[in-house]
């Protein structure tokens, strides 16, 4: 920025400043502005007096205006001319409000027009208008509560521990050991020396050492109602004592929570089951186990 | 605007301006001067030395030098009235400042 055009444009608000003034204090304000202007050193320091000895006009104007209208309006009722002739000050602004009015108006249209000019109002458009987000909520699972919930035994109870239970599995121990005869071959009834029937050692496979905790799926309900019982499990296992087939209810405990419960723990042992063996080979079977839900206190 | 004795809003830039003739109250101080002492901006700085100087607490006079000879026009220099010196320690000594009596 050419350092002489800023001085000079400076000095051309001050000017102004100083003219729009007051007519009375006109010619001091430009003197002693011009006088203080000159001490400023450096271009936006004086740049900066100049815009605001514009700003201090206004409000010399401002404070100069009200004392004669006060003294106009206590002048007494017949003194209207007089009071407007207070009023009637030269404009201080470097536009009028007519103008100003104006100006907008004309830079309003040509920013419209500029616009559908250009097509800027579609990339406005497009811009505001955010995508439509439409998102489906499933609705929440109702939770069927039990009917009939009797009221708590006691109310005063805050805590409900859990007693830990006794014996939780009874492997159906009928089948741990089988002799399983070899079929009769073609041989049998022509006179000659039957072979030594095959014996297989069949043990029936149970819930591991890591199977999970009965207590862990004791339904809550239950424990409440204080419902215990024994329920049968039906699970099939493969030779690694995982479940090939889904877990189910052999016989009923009589508690549809508690059979629930055994059929969570039963799914949950998968690959936590003792295979059964064939001559201490592992193999798949099938084969019931007892839960025993009991409640103590 | 006559010089009379009334009332002055007092506001931080006031009490500011007031500071900086009260440094030394018989200085005779311009408003360059001035606005380096208070910082404040021009805009803000001649207005309150007018209203000041109108109500009386400031007189202000030419500076006695020839523009022609030195080469730049005159400064208006402002001076604290015995009244305006009054009134600025009142109004100091209000706010628990200690200044001149």
């Amino acid at each position: 920025m050419n350092n002489k055009w800023v001085d000079g444009f400076s000095r051309s608000l001050i000017q102004h400043a100083a003219r729009t003034a007051p007519a009375s204090l006109s010619e001091r304000l430009e003197e002693e502005w011009s006088a203080d202007f000159a001490e400023r050193s450096g271009q936006l320091a004086r740049l900066r007096f100049a815009v605001g000895c514009c700003w201090a006009t206004r409000v010399i104007a401002h404070e100069y205006l009200e004392p004669k209208v006060v003294a106009a309006t206590a002048a007494g009722p017949t003194t209207g001319s007089k009071v407007m002739s207070a009023f009637a000050q030269p404009d201080y602004s470097f536009l009028s409000r007519r103008t100003t009015a104006f100006v907008l108006i004309i830079g309003l249209h040509a920013v419209i027009i500029y616009g559908f000019a250009t097509g800027l109002g579609h990339k406005v458009k497009d811009l505001i208008s955010l995508p439509i987000d439409a998102r489906v909520w499933d609705a929440p699972k109702r939770v069927d509560l039990p009917p009939e919930l009797p009221p708590p035994p006691k109310l005063t109870r805050t805590i409900i521990e859990v007693p830990p239970t006794e014996t939780k599995f009874e492997v159906d121990k009928s089948g741990l050991q089988e002799v399983v005869m070899a079929p009769p071959t073609e041989s049998q009834g022509s006179g000659t020396a039957e072979p030594p029937p095959h014996l297989v050692n069949r043990v029936s496979g149970g819930p591991g050492k890591s199977f999970p905790n009965t207590d862990d799926y004791y339904p809550a309900p239950e424990i409440r109602m204080e419902h215990q019982g024994l329920v049968t499990v039906r699970v099939c296992t493969d030779d690694k004592g995982r479940l090939t087939a889904a877990p189910t209810l052999a016989e009923t405990s009589g508690y549809p929570g508690l059979d629930q419960g055994a059929l969570k723990l039963a799914q949950a042992g998968s690959g936590r089951y003792r295979a059964a063996t064939e001559d201490g080979r592992p193999v798949s079977s099938c084969y019931p186990f007892r839960v025993r839900f009991q409640y103590k206190n | 605007m006559g010089k009379q004795d009334r009332a002055v809003r007092m506001s931080l830039q006031t009490l500011r301006t007031l500071e900086s003739f009260l440094e030394n109250p018989t200085d005779e101080l311009s408003g360059a001067d001035v606005q380096k002492r208070s910082g404040l901006a021009s805009g803000t700085l001649y207005p309150i030395l007018l209203r000041l100087e109108s109500a009386g607490w400031f007189v202000s006079r030419w500076e006695a030098v020839d523009p022609a000879s030195v080469g730049r026009p005159r400064r208006r220099l402002y001076r604290l009235t015995p009244t305006g010196l009054a009134r600025a320690s009142e109004v100091f000594a209000s706010f628990g400042r200690g200044v001149l009596t």
